[in-house]
Protein backbone atom coordinates (compact mmCIF):
# COMPACT_ATOMS: atom_id res chain seq x y z
CA UNK A 1 0.00 0.00 0.00
CA UNK A 2 1.21 3.47 -0.85
CA UNK A 3 1.01 6.34 1.71
CA UNK A 4 -0.49 9.32 -0.37
CA UNK A 5 2.79 11.75 0.08
CA UNK A 6 3.22 15.33 -1.08
CA UNK A 7 6.68 15.28 -3.26
CA UNK A 8 7.80 18.17 -2.29
CA UNK A 9 11.72 18.83 -1.68
CA UNK A 10 12.03 21.93 0.12
CA UNK A 11 15.27 22.81 2.12
CA UNK A 12 15.68 19.19 3.90
CA UNK A 13 14.98 19.78 8.37
CA UNK A 14 12.26 21.18 9.48
CA UNK A 15 10.16 20.44 5.84
CA UNK A 16 10.58 16.34 6.42
CA UNK A 17 9.65 16.60 10.18
CA UNK A 18 6.17 18.97 9.08
CA UNK A 19 4.90 16.72 5.93
CA UNK A 20 2.64 13.56 5.95
CA UNK A 21 3.37 13.20 9.97
CA UNK A 22 1.79 10.11 9.72
CA UNK A 23 4.10 8.64 7.51
CA UNK A 24 7.21 7.70 10.06
CA UNK A 25 5.11 6.06 12.50
CA UNK A 26 3.08 4.03 9.85
CA UNK A 27 6.67 2.89 8.52
CA UNK A 28 7.79 2.00 12.08
CA UNK A 29 4.40 0.18 13.02
CA UNK A 30 4.77 -3.51 11.42
CA UNK A 31 8.10 -3.94 12.98
CA UNK A 32 7.97 -2.16 16.46
CA UNK A 33 4.48 -4.47 16.82
CA UNK A 34 6.33 -7.85 15.60
CA UNK A 35 9.16 -7.17 17.54
CA UNK A 36 7.05 -6.14 20.55
CA UNK A 37 5.18 -9.48 20.54
CA UNK A 38 8.38 -11.90 20.52
CA UNK A 39 10.07 -9.90 23.67
CA UNK A 40 8.21 -7.25 25.14
CA UNK A 41 5.25 -10.10 25.42
CA UNK A 42 7.06 -12.80 26.52
CA UNK A 43 9.43 -10.65 28.83
CA UNK A 44 6.26 -9.43 30.81
CA UNK A 45 4.87 -12.97 30.58
CA UNK A 46 7.62 -14.37 31.89
CA UNK A 47 7.36 -11.80 34.77
CA UNK A 48 3.81 -12.71 35.37
CA UNK A 49 4.42 -16.43 35.39
CA UNK A 50 7.43 -15.67 37.62
CA UNK A 51 4.59 -14.77 40.34
CA UNK A 52 2.78 -17.56 39.73
CA UNK A 53 3.04 -21.30 40.69
CA UNK A 54 2.58 -24.21 37.77
CA UNK A 55 2.27 -27.79 38.51
CA UNK A 56 2.59 -30.51 36.05
CA UNK A 57 3.12 -27.24 33.81
CA UNK A 58 -0.30 -26.11 34.75
CA UNK A 59 -0.97 -22.04 36.24
CA UNK A 60 -2.33 -23.00 40.09
CA UNK A 61 -2.41 -19.64 40.83
CA UNK A 62 -0.54 -16.43 42.11
CA UNK A 63 2.56 -17.31 44.22
CA UNK A 64 3.32 -14.11 45.68
CA UNK A 65 7.14 -13.93 45.75
CA UNK A 66 7.18 -17.44 46.90
CA UNK A 67 9.98 -18.13 43.79
CA UNK A 68 11.80 -15.85 44.19
CA UNK A 69 12.61 -16.72 47.97
CA UNK A 70 13.04 -20.58 46.77
CA UNK A 71 15.20 -19.36 44.15
CA UNK A 72 16.90 -17.63 46.65
CA UNK A 73 17.61 -20.30 49.07
CA UNK A 74 18.44 -23.09 46.29
CA UNK A 75 22.16 -23.88 46.62
CA UNK A 76 22.44 -25.46 43.03
CA UNK A 77 21.18 -22.23 41.56
CA UNK A 78 24.16 -20.53 43.37
CA UNK A 79 26.70 -22.84 42.08
CA UNK A 80 24.72 -22.41 38.32
CA UNK A 81 25.64 -18.75 38.80
CA UNK A 82 29.06 -19.50 40.10
CA UNK A 83 30.09 -22.09 37.52
CA UNK A 84 28.22 -19.35 35.07
CA UNK A 85 30.29 -16.27 36.22
CA UNK A 86 33.62 -18.63 35.95
CA UNK A 87 32.94 -19.74 32.56
CA UNK A 88 31.97 -16.08 31.27
CA UNK A 89 35.31 -14.65 33.10
CA UNK A 90 37.71 -17.18 32.07
CA UNK A 91 36.45 -17.71 28.37
CA UNK A 92 35.90 -13.84 27.72
CA UNK A 93 39.45 -13.42 29.01
CA UNK A 94 41.29 -15.68 26.31
CA UNK A 95 38.96 -14.81 23.68
CA UNK A 96 39.71 -11.31 23.93
CA UNK A 97 43.83 -11.82 24.31
CA UNK A 98 43.43 -14.50 21.73
CA UNK A 99 41.26 -12.12 19.20
CA UNK A 100 43.64 -8.87 19.93
CA UNK A 101 47.06 -10.59 19.20
CA UNK A 102 44.84 -12.59 15.77
CA UNK A 103 43.44 -9.07 14.61
CA UNK A 104 47.58 -7.28 14.59
CA UNK A 105 48.76 -10.13 12.85
CA UNK A 106 46.30 -9.98 9.99
CA UNK A 107 45.86 -6.08 10.29
CA UNK A 108 48.69 -5.62 7.45
CA UNK A 109 49.28 -6.74 4.09
CA UNK A 110 49.52 -10.69 3.89
CA UNK A 111 49.27 -12.78 1.07
CA UNK A 112 45.79 -14.74 0.74
CA UNK A 113 44.56 -12.04 3.20
CA UNK A 114 40.56 -12.59 2.78
CA UNK A 115 41.73 -16.69 2.43
CA UNK A 116 43.03 -16.36 5.93
CA UNK A 117 40.56 -14.07 7.06
CA UNK A 118 37.41 -16.60 6.58
CA UNK A 119 39.40 -19.28 8.01
CA UNK A 120 39.69 -17.92 11.04
CA UNK A 121 36.28 -17.05 11.69
CA UNK A 122 34.57 -20.45 10.41
CA UNK A 123 34.04 -21.44 13.34
CA UNK A 124 31.93 -18.95 14.99
CA UNK A 125 29.39 -19.32 11.48
CA UNK A 126 28.57 -22.65 11.71
CA UNK A 127 25.41 -23.61 14.50
CA UNK A 128 26.68 -24.20 18.04
CA UNK A 129 25.10 -27.51 17.69
CA UNK A 130 27.43 -28.68 15.12
CA UNK A 131 30.64 -26.84 17.39
CA UNK A 132 28.83 -29.90 19.75
CA UNK A 133 28.99 -32.25 17.56
CA UNK A 134 32.43 -31.98 16.31
CA UNK A 135 33.96 -31.27 19.90
CA UNK A 136 31.86 -34.58 21.01
CA UNK A 137 33.99 -36.55 18.54
CA UNK A 138 37.09 -34.82 19.10
CA UNK A 139 36.51 -35.11 22.88
CA UNK A 140 35.37 -38.75 22.59
CA UNK A 141 37.56 -41.09 24.82
CA UNK A 142 36.72 -44.58 22.15
CA UNK A 143 37.16 -42.46 18.65
CA UNK A 144 38.40 -39.37 19.64
CA UNK A 145 41.75 -37.97 18.97
CA UNK A 146 42.37 -35.63 22.52
CA UNK A 147 42.96 -38.15 24.37
CA UNK A 148 45.34 -39.82 21.62
CA UNK A 149 47.35 -36.46 21.11
CA UNK A 150 47.63 -35.98 25.20
CA UNK A 151 49.24 -39.33 25.31
CA UNK A 152 51.60 -38.54 22.35
CA UNK A 153 52.89 -36.14 24.08
CA UNK A 154 53.41 -38.27 26.97
CA UNK A 155 50.53 -37.24 29.15
CA UNK A 156 48.04 -38.84 30.99
CA UNK A 157 44.55 -39.21 28.63
CA UNK A 158 42.51 -36.87 30.41
CA UNK A 159 38.63 -38.38 29.27
CA UNK A 160 37.56 -34.11 28.82
CA UNK A 161 34.17 -34.82 29.31
CA UNK A 162 33.86 -37.75 32.41
CA UNK A 163 35.29 -35.57 34.97
CA UNK A 164 34.33 -32.19 36.46
CA UNK A 165 37.20 -29.66 36.50
CA UNK A 166 37.94 -31.15 32.87
CA UNK A 167 34.62 -31.13 31.56
CA UNK A 168 34.37 -27.33 32.55
CA UNK A 169 37.76 -26.64 31.12
CA UNK A 170 36.59 -28.57 27.98
CA UNK A 171 33.61 -26.11 27.72
CA UNK A 172 35.84 -23.17 27.80
CA UNK A 173 38.13 -24.47 24.89
CA UNK A 174 35.44 -25.32 22.46
CA UNK A 175 34.10 -21.59 23.56
CA UNK A 176 37.05 -20.10 22.52
CA UNK A 177 37.57 -21.51 19.64
CA UNK A 178 33.48 -21.54 18.55
CA UNK A 179 34.14 -17.23 19.77
CA UNK A 180 37.73 -16.04 19.44
CA UNK A 181 36.32 -15.26 15.63
CA UNK A 182 34.05 -12.71 17.02
CA UNK A 183 36.29 -10.31 18.85
CA UNK A 184 39.20 -10.62 16.08
CA UNK A 185 36.87 -9.45 13.89
CA UNK A 186 35.53 -6.60 15.35
CA UNK A 187 39.39 -5.68 16.73
CA UNK A 188 39.99 -6.44 12.46
CA UNK A 189 37.51 -3.96 11.76
CA UNK A 190 38.44 -1.39 14.81
CA UNK A 191 42.01 -1.72 13.42
CA UNK A 192 41.08 -0.87 9.71
CA UNK A 193 39.35 2.17 10.15
CA UNK A 194 42.29 3.80 12.80
CA UNK A 195 44.56 6.82 11.19
CA UNK A 196 47.74 4.97 9.84
CA UNK A 197 49.88 7.78 10.53
CA UNK A 198 51.02 7.46 14.28
CA UNK A 199 51.60 3.72 13.51
CA UNK A 200 53.42 4.14 10.34
CA UNK A 201 55.97 7.21 12.31
CA UNK A 202 55.98 4.98 15.53
CA UNK A 203 57.11 1.67 13.22
CA UNK A 204 60.63 1.09 14.40
CA UNK A 205 62.59 -2.14 16.06
CA UNK A 206 60.88 -4.12 17.88
CA UNK A 207 60.85 -2.22 21.44
CA UNK A 208 59.60 0.52 19.87
CA UNK A 209 56.50 -1.48 18.42
CA UNK A 210 55.87 -2.57 21.93
CA UNK A 211 55.51 1.08 22.99
CA UNK A 212 53.89 2.12 19.63
CA UNK A 213 51.28 -0.79 20.56
CA UNK A 214 50.48 0.87 24.36
CA UNK A 215 50.71 4.27 23.76
CA UNK A 216 49.47 4.65 20.52
CA UNK A 217 46.98 1.28 18.87
CA UNK A 218 46.01 0.19 22.12
CA UNK A 219 43.99 3.34 23.33
CA UNK A 220 42.35 4.41 19.62
CA UNK A 221 41.13 1.12 20.15
CA UNK A 222 39.95 0.84 23.15
CA UNK A 223 36.35 1.78 22.39
CA UNK A 224 36.45 -1.00 19.83
CA UNK A 225 37.68 -3.44 22.44
CA UNK A 226 35.32 -2.21 25.13
CA UNK A 227 32.18 -3.04 22.83
CA UNK A 228 33.50 -6.13 21.77
CA UNK A 229 33.92 -7.21 25.17
CA UNK A 230 30.62 -6.58 26.27
CA UNK A 231 28.91 -8.41 23.16
CA UNK A 232 30.54 -11.11 24.00
CA UNK A 233 30.03 -11.05 27.82
CA UNK A 234 26.19 -11.15 27.29
CA UNK A 235 25.92 -13.86 24.52
CA UNK A 236 28.57 -16.17 27.04
CA UNK A 237 25.77 -15.31 29.39
CA UNK A 238 23.43 -17.09 27.83
CA UNK A 239 25.54 -19.99 26.22
CA UNK A 240 23.37 -23.20 25.96
CA UNK A 241 23.65 -25.25 22.91
CA UNK A 242 27.11 -26.52 22.78
CA UNK A 243 26.79 -27.07 26.83
CA UNK A 244 23.38 -28.80 26.00
CA UNK A 245 24.78 -30.99 23.40
CA UNK A 246 28.39 -31.97 24.62
CA UNK A 247 27.26 -32.34 29.28
CA UNK A 248 23.94 -31.50 29.35
CA UNK A 249 25.28 -29.62 32.50
CA UNK A 250 27.61 -32.82 34.07
CA UNK A 251 29.21 -34.83 35.20
CA UNK A 252 26.92 -34.03 38.21
CA UNK A 253 26.68 -30.72 38.28
CA UNK A 254 29.80 -29.44 37.41
CA UNK A 255 28.93 -27.65 33.87
CA UNK A 256 25.61 -26.66 35.01
CA UNK A 257 25.47 -22.94 33.53
CA UNK A 258 21.96 -21.00 34.73
CA UNK A 259 20.28 -21.18 31.50
CA UNK A 260 20.76 -24.73 31.35
CA UNK A 261 19.55 -25.32 34.74
CA UNK A 262 16.73 -23.11 34.07
CA UNK A 263 15.66 -25.31 31.03
CA UNK A 264 15.93 -27.98 33.37
CA UNK A 265 13.52 -26.86 35.76
CA UNK A 266 11.11 -25.36 33.11
CA UNK A 267 11.20 -28.31 30.44
CA UNK A 268 12.31 -31.24 32.84
CA UNK A 269 10.27 -30.29 35.99
CA UNK A 270 8.04 -28.12 34.41
CA UNK A 271 8.16 -25.54 37.24
CA UNK A 272 7.65 -22.27 35.10
CA UNK A 273 7.49 -20.08 37.69
CA UNK A 274 10.34 -20.77 39.54
CA UNK A 275 12.67 -21.20 35.98
CA UNK A 276 11.32 -17.64 35.17
CA UNK A 277 12.22 -15.83 38.70
CA UNK A 278 15.90 -17.38 37.95
CA UNK A 279 15.67 -15.64 34.63
CA UNK A 280 14.22 -12.43 35.29
CA UNK A 281 16.96 -12.21 38.34
CA UNK A 282 19.17 -12.72 35.39
CA UNK A 283 18.03 -10.71 33.47
CA UNK A 284 18.53 -7.70 36.10
CA UNK A 285 21.88 -8.03 36.15
CA UNK A 286 22.42 -8.55 32.36
CA UNK A 287 20.34 -5.07 31.74
CA UNK A 288 23.06 -3.24 33.21
CA UNK A 289 26.02 -5.01 31.10
CA UNK A 290 23.08 -4.15 27.92
CA UNK A 291 23.28 -1.04 29.04
CA UNK A 292 26.32 -0.50 28.56
CA UNK A 293 26.48 -2.38 25.36
CA UNK A 294 24.04 0.24 23.45
CA UNK A 295 26.08 3.23 25.35
CA UNK A 296 29.73 1.68 23.90
CA UNK A 297 28.13 1.16 20.34
CA UNK A 298 26.49 4.05 20.16
CA UNK A 299 29.74 6.18 20.30
CA UNK A 300 31.87 3.72 18.26
CA UNK A 301 29.45 3.88 15.56
CA UNK A 302 29.93 8.27 15.63
CA UNK A 303 33.51 7.75 16.21
CA UNK A 304 34.26 5.38 14.07
CA UNK A 305 32.03 7.02 11.42
CA UNK B 1 48.65 -1.76 6.89
CA UNK B 2 52.39 -1.05 4.89
CA UNK B 3 55.66 -1.87 6.87
CA UNK B 4 58.62 0.73 7.29
CA UNK B 5 61.80 -0.45 6.43
CA UNK B 6 63.50 -2.75 8.91
CA UNK B 7 66.94 -4.03 8.03
CA UNK B 8 65.44 -7.25 5.24
CA UNK B 9 67.48 -9.93 6.96
CA UNK B 10 64.84 -9.63 10.45
CA UNK B 11 62.01 -8.00 8.10
CA UNK B 12 62.34 -11.37 6.39
CA UNK B 13 62.50 -13.41 9.79
CA UNK B 14 59.30 -11.49 11.26
CA UNK B 15 57.13 -12.24 8.06
CA UNK B 16 58.23 -15.77 8.57
CA UNK B 17 57.06 -16.10 12.07
CA UNK B 18 53.60 -14.45 10.95
CA UNK B 19 53.03 -16.80 8.41
CA UNK B 20 53.77 -19.75 10.67
CA UNK B 21 51.69 -18.52 14.00
CA UNK B 22 48.65 -18.01 11.11
CA UNK B 23 49.41 -21.23 9.54
CA UNK B 24 48.77 -22.50 13.66
CA UNK B 25 45.91 -20.59 14.31
CA UNK B 26 44.45 -22.12 10.86
CA UNK B 27 45.13 -25.28 11.87
CA UNK B 28 43.47 -24.90 15.27
CA UNK B 29 40.41 -23.11 13.87
CA UNK B 30 40.18 -25.87 10.69
CA UNK B 31 41.46 -29.29 11.65
CA UNK B 32 38.22 -30.12 13.99
CA UNK B 33 35.59 -29.52 11.06
CA UNK B 34 37.83 -32.22 9.20
CA UNK B 35 37.63 -34.43 11.73
CA UNK B 36 34.11 -34.29 11.76
CA UNK B 37 33.76 -35.01 7.53
CA UNK B 38 37.03 -37.96 8.12
CA UNK B 39 34.35 -39.22 10.95
CA UNK B 40 31.70 -38.69 8.74
CA UNK B 41 32.89 -40.82 5.46
CA UNK B 42 34.29 -44.21 7.85
CA UNK B 43 32.81 -47.28 7.78
CA UNK B 44 31.97 -47.97 11.83
CA UNK B 45 34.54 -50.72 11.72
CA UNK B 46 37.39 -48.16 10.78
CA UNK B 47 35.85 -44.77 13.51
CA UNK B 48 37.10 -47.68 16.14
CA UNK B 49 40.12 -48.67 14.99
CA UNK B 50 42.43 -45.90 15.91
CA UNK B 51 43.76 -42.40 14.74
CA UNK B 52 43.39 -42.00 11.35
CA UNK B 53 43.36 -38.60 9.80
CA UNK B 54 41.93 -39.86 6.11
CA UNK B 55 39.51 -42.19 5.74
CA UNK B 56 40.65 -46.24 4.87
CA UNK B 57 37.57 -47.14 3.04
CA UNK B 58 34.86 -44.02 2.21
CA UNK B 59 31.75 -45.07 2.11
CA UNK B 60 28.45 -42.81 1.93
CA UNK B 61 26.52 -45.16 4.34
CA UNK B 62 26.65 -42.44 7.19
CA UNK B 63 24.60 -39.96 4.91
CA UNK B 64 22.41 -42.34 3.47
CA UNK B 65 21.14 -43.61 7.11
CA UNK B 66 20.32 -40.03 7.62
CA UNK B 67 18.68 -39.09 5.17
CA UNK B 68 16.80 -43.32 5.31
CA UNK B 69 16.03 -43.47 8.92
CA UNK B 70 17.03 -40.24 10.70
CA UNK B 71 14.52 -38.05 8.95
CA UNK B 72 17.03 -35.54 7.68
CA UNK B 73 14.83 -34.99 4.54
CA UNK B 74 12.54 -33.30 6.84
CA UNK B 75 14.76 -31.62 8.79
CA UNK B 76 16.52 -29.52 5.95
CA UNK B 77 12.93 -28.69 4.32
CA UNK B 78 11.20 -27.33 7.77
CA UNK B 79 14.79 -25.30 7.56
CA UNK B 80 14.71 -24.17 4.12
CA UNK B 81 10.71 -22.96 4.38
CA UNK B 82 11.26 -21.57 7.89
CA UNK B 83 14.18 -19.28 7.06
CA UNK B 84 13.00 -18.67 3.86
CA UNK B 85 9.98 -16.87 5.01
CA UNK B 86 10.62 -15.38 8.04
CA UNK B 87 13.91 -13.94 6.53
CA UNK B 88 11.78 -12.62 3.56
CA UNK B 89 9.02 -11.12 6.27
CA UNK B 90 11.73 -9.19 8.97
CA UNK B 91 13.63 -7.80 6.04
CA UNK B 92 10.24 -6.40 4.49
CA UNK B 93 8.86 -4.82 7.85
CA UNK B 94 12.65 -4.15 9.03
CA UNK B 95 13.84 -2.26 6.16
CA UNK B 96 10.65 0.13 6.11
CA UNK B 97 11.21 0.57 9.70
CA UNK B 98 14.94 1.60 9.40
CA UNK B 99 14.10 4.09 6.47
CA UNK B 100 11.33 5.32 8.91
CA UNK B 101 14.36 5.97 11.30
CA UNK B 102 16.73 7.10 9.03
CA UNK B 103 15.13 9.63 7.52
CA UNK B 104 12.48 11.43 10.37
CA UNK B 105 12.52 12.96 13.76
CA UNK B 106 9.81 11.77 15.80
CA UNK B 107 7.63 13.04 18.48
CA UNK B 108 9.19 12.06 22.17
CA UNK B 109 12.60 10.94 20.65
CA UNK B 110 10.72 7.64 20.13
CA UNK B 111 13.36 7.11 17.27
CA UNK B 112 16.22 6.65 19.57
CA UNK B 113 14.04 4.81 21.94
CA UNK B 114 13.27 2.60 19.16
CA UNK B 115 16.37 1.70 17.74
CA UNK B 116 18.30 0.81 21.14
CA UNK B 117 15.11 -1.07 22.28
CA UNK B 118 15.86 -3.13 19.03
CA UNK B 119 19.00 -3.35 19.99
CA UNK B 120 18.30 -4.71 23.15
CA UNK B 121 15.96 -6.74 21.88
CA UNK B 122 18.66 -8.85 20.02
CA UNK B 123 20.73 -9.17 23.13
CA UNK B 124 18.48 -11.01 24.81
CA UNK B 125 19.05 -14.41 25.53
CA UNK B 126 17.35 -17.20 23.84
CA UNK B 127 16.55 -19.43 26.90
CA UNK B 128 14.57 -15.89 28.62
CA UNK B 129 12.21 -15.94 25.62
CA UNK B 130 11.52 -19.77 24.98
CA UNK B 131 9.60 -20.19 28.50
CA UNK B 132 7.15 -17.50 28.14
CA UNK B 133 6.76 -18.60 24.29
CA UNK B 134 6.22 -22.15 24.78
CA UNK B 135 3.49 -21.11 27.39
CA UNK B 136 1.46 -18.80 24.69
CA UNK B 137 2.09 -21.25 21.81
CA UNK B 138 0.68 -24.31 23.34
CA UNK B 139 -2.36 -21.75 24.19
CA UNK B 140 -2.63 -20.85 20.67
CA UNK B 141 -2.23 -24.33 19.00
CA UNK B 142 1.12 -23.42 17.58
CA UNK B 143 3.52 -25.46 19.18
CA UNK B 144 5.13 -27.87 16.59
CA UNK B 145 4.31 -26.24 13.82
CA UNK B 146 6.09 -24.48 11.31
CA UNK B 147 4.16 -21.31 11.23
CA UNK B 148 4.66 -20.85 14.80
CA UNK B 149 8.82 -21.08 14.03
CA UNK B 150 8.33 -18.75 11.34
CA UNK B 151 6.24 -16.15 13.33
CA UNK B 152 8.64 -15.94 16.00
CA UNK B 153 12.15 -15.68 14.18
CA UNK B 154 10.44 -13.02 11.74
CA UNK B 155 9.77 -10.89 14.82
CA UNK B 156 13.21 -11.44 16.52
CA UNK B 157 15.22 -10.92 13.19
CA UNK B 158 13.17 -7.58 12.45
CA UNK B 159 15.30 -6.57 15.49
CA UNK B 160 18.57 -7.00 13.72
CA UNK B 161 17.40 -6.11 10.53
CA UNK B 162 16.41 -2.00 11.53
CA UNK B 163 19.53 -2.02 13.51
CA UNK B 164 21.70 -2.61 10.61
CA UNK B 165 19.80 -1.39 7.56
CA UNK B 166 19.13 2.04 9.48
CA UNK B 167 22.53 2.57 9.57
CA UNK B 168 23.04 1.44 5.86
CA UNK B 169 19.85 4.17 4.80
CA UNK B 170 21.39 6.89 6.79
CA UNK B 171 24.51 6.67 4.52
CA UNK B 172 22.40 7.11 1.09
CA UNK B 173 21.78 11.10 0.66
CA UNK B 174 18.26 12.38 0.91
CA UNK B 175 18.83 14.27 -2.41
CA UNK B 176 18.44 11.09 -4.65
CA UNK B 177 15.03 10.29 -3.55
CA UNK B 178 13.81 13.70 -3.39
CA UNK B 179 15.15 14.24 -6.83
CA UNK B 180 12.71 10.94 -7.41
CA UNK B 181 9.49 12.33 -5.59
CA UNK B 182 10.31 15.84 -7.74
CA UNK B 183 9.58 13.32 -10.81
CA UNK B 184 6.75 12.04 -9.66
CA UNK B 185 7.38 8.91 -7.38
CA UNK B 186 5.78 8.71 -4.25
CA UNK B 187 8.03 7.61 -1.00
CA UNK B 188 7.78 4.23 -1.30
CA UNK B 189 8.10 3.99 -4.62
CA UNK B 190 11.34 6.24 -4.75
CA UNK B 191 12.39 3.77 -1.62
CA UNK B 192 12.10 0.66 -3.86
CA UNK B 193 13.16 2.32 -7.25
CA UNK B 194 15.98 4.47 -6.19
CA UNK B 195 17.32 3.75 -2.65
CA UNK B 196 17.17 0.46 -2.11
CA UNK B 197 19.45 -0.56 -5.13
CA UNK B 198 21.82 1.92 -3.31
CA UNK B 199 21.55 -0.08 -0.09
CA UNK B 200 22.12 -3.06 -1.88
CA UNK B 201 25.46 -4.26 -0.60
CA UNK B 202 23.60 -3.69 3.10
CA UNK B 203 20.46 -5.60 2.56
CA UNK B 204 22.92 -8.43 1.12
CA UNK B 205 24.76 -8.07 4.65
CA UNK B 206 21.62 -8.16 6.39
CA UNK B 207 20.14 -10.86 4.77
CA UNK B 208 23.43 -13.19 4.86
CA UNK B 209 23.05 -12.77 8.86
CA UNK B 210 19.50 -13.33 9.01
CA UNK B 211 19.31 -16.43 6.90
CA UNK B 212 22.48 -17.54 9.16
CA UNK B 213 20.93 -16.69 12.72
CA UNK B 214 17.93 -18.01 12.17
CA UNK B 215 19.42 -21.59 10.25
CA UNK B 216 21.20 -22.11 13.24
CA UNK B 217 19.48 -21.07 16.50
CA UNK B 218 18.43 -23.87 18.26
CA UNK B 219 16.92 -23.27 21.44
CA UNK B 220 13.66 -21.85 20.18
CA UNK B 221 13.59 -24.68 17.80
CA UNK B 222 14.41 -27.12 20.45
CA UNK B 223 11.38 -25.93 22.93
CA UNK B 224 8.69 -25.55 20.40
CA UNK B 225 8.85 -27.95 18.07
CA UNK B 226 8.81 -31.95 18.96
CA UNK B 227 8.16 -34.13 15.60
CA UNK B 228 9.85 -34.46 12.41
CA UNK B 229 7.33 -32.41 10.96
CA UNK B 230 8.45 -29.14 11.98
CA UNK B 231 11.56 -29.59 13.97
CA UNK B 232 14.90 -28.13 11.98
CA UNK B 233 18.51 -29.16 11.47
CA UNK B 234 19.75 -28.08 14.46
CA UNK B 235 17.23 -29.76 16.39
CA UNK B 236 17.72 -32.94 13.76
CA UNK B 237 20.85 -33.04 14.93
CA UNK B 238 20.79 -32.99 18.37
CA UNK B 239 18.25 -36.14 18.20
CA UNK B 240 21.24 -38.42 16.96
CA UNK B 241 23.12 -37.08 20.48
CA UNK B 242 20.34 -38.16 22.86
CA UNK B 243 20.40 -41.94 22.08
CA UNK B 244 22.15 -44.29 24.41
CA UNK B 245 24.42 -45.68 22.16
CA UNK B 246 25.94 -43.62 20.35
CA UNK B 247 26.12 -43.43 16.62
CA UNK B 248 29.51 -42.08 15.58
CA UNK B 249 29.17 -42.16 12.12
CA UNK B 250 25.49 -40.59 11.61
CA UNK B 251 26.20 -37.94 13.57
CA UNK B 252 29.41 -36.74 12.29
CA UNK B 253 27.40 -36.88 9.28
CA UNK B 254 24.65 -34.91 10.77
CA UNK B 255 27.05 -32.29 11.82
CA UNK B 256 28.39 -31.94 8.01
CA UNK B 257 25.10 -31.62 6.75
CA UNK B 258 23.82 -29.11 9.74
CA UNK B 259 27.15 -27.11 8.52
CA UNK B 260 27.54 -27.40 4.80
CA UNK B 261 24.94 -24.92 3.63
CA UNK B 262 26.33 -21.99 5.69
CA UNK B 263 30.16 -22.49 5.04
CA UNK B 264 29.21 -22.98 1.65
CA UNK B 265 27.36 -19.57 2.15
CA UNK B 266 30.28 -18.15 3.65
CA UNK B 267 33.09 -18.83 0.85
CA UNK B 268 30.44 -17.75 -1.67
CA UNK B 269 29.72 -13.96 -0.08
CA UNK B 270 32.61 -13.35 2.02
CA UNK B 271 33.31 -9.88 1.33
CA UNK B 272 29.47 -9.09 2.54
CA UNK B 273 29.83 -11.46 5.51
CA UNK B 274 31.81 -9.36 8.25
CA UNK B 275 29.67 -6.54 9.24
CA UNK B 276 26.86 -8.54 9.52
CA UNK B 277 28.75 -11.05 11.61
CA UNK B 278 29.78 -8.29 14.06
CA UNK B 279 26.64 -7.31 14.50
CA UNK B 280 27.48 -3.62 12.67
CA UNK B 281 29.02 -3.20 16.16
CA UNK B 282 31.72 -1.19 13.80
CA UNK B 283 30.55 0.48 10.40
Amino acid sequence: MAVAEPAVAEDAGRAWRLRGAATPYLLLAPALLALAAVSLYPIFYGIRASFHRYRYGIDMGSAGTQNYVNVYHDPVFWQAVKTTAKFVVIAVSIETLLGLALALLVARELRFASWIRVSLILPMTIAPVVVGVIWRLLFASDIGIVNPLFSWFGLAQPNVLAHGTSAFLGLVAVDTWEWTPLIFLILLAGLHSMPQDPLEAAQVDGAGRVQAFFHHTLPLLKPVLLVAIVLRTIDAVGTFDQVFVLTKGGPGTSTQLISIYSYNTAFLFTQYGQAMAMLIALLACLLLLMAAAVRFMRRTSEAVA
Amino acid sequence: MRRGSSAPMSARAGRVAIYATLALAILVALFPFWWMIDTSLKRPVDIFSGVALWPQHVTGSNYHRLFASYHFGSFLLNSVVVVAVSVTASLLIGTLAAYGLARFRLRFGIDRLALYGVLLVRMLPGILLVIPLYIVLAKWGLLNTRLGLILIYAGLNTSFVVWMMQSFLEDIPRDIEEAAMVDGDSRLTALRRVVLPLAAPGLIATAIFAVIATYNDFIIALTLTSTPSAQTVPVGVSTLIGKIQIEWGPMAAAGVVGAMPIVLFALVVQRHFVRGLTLGAVK
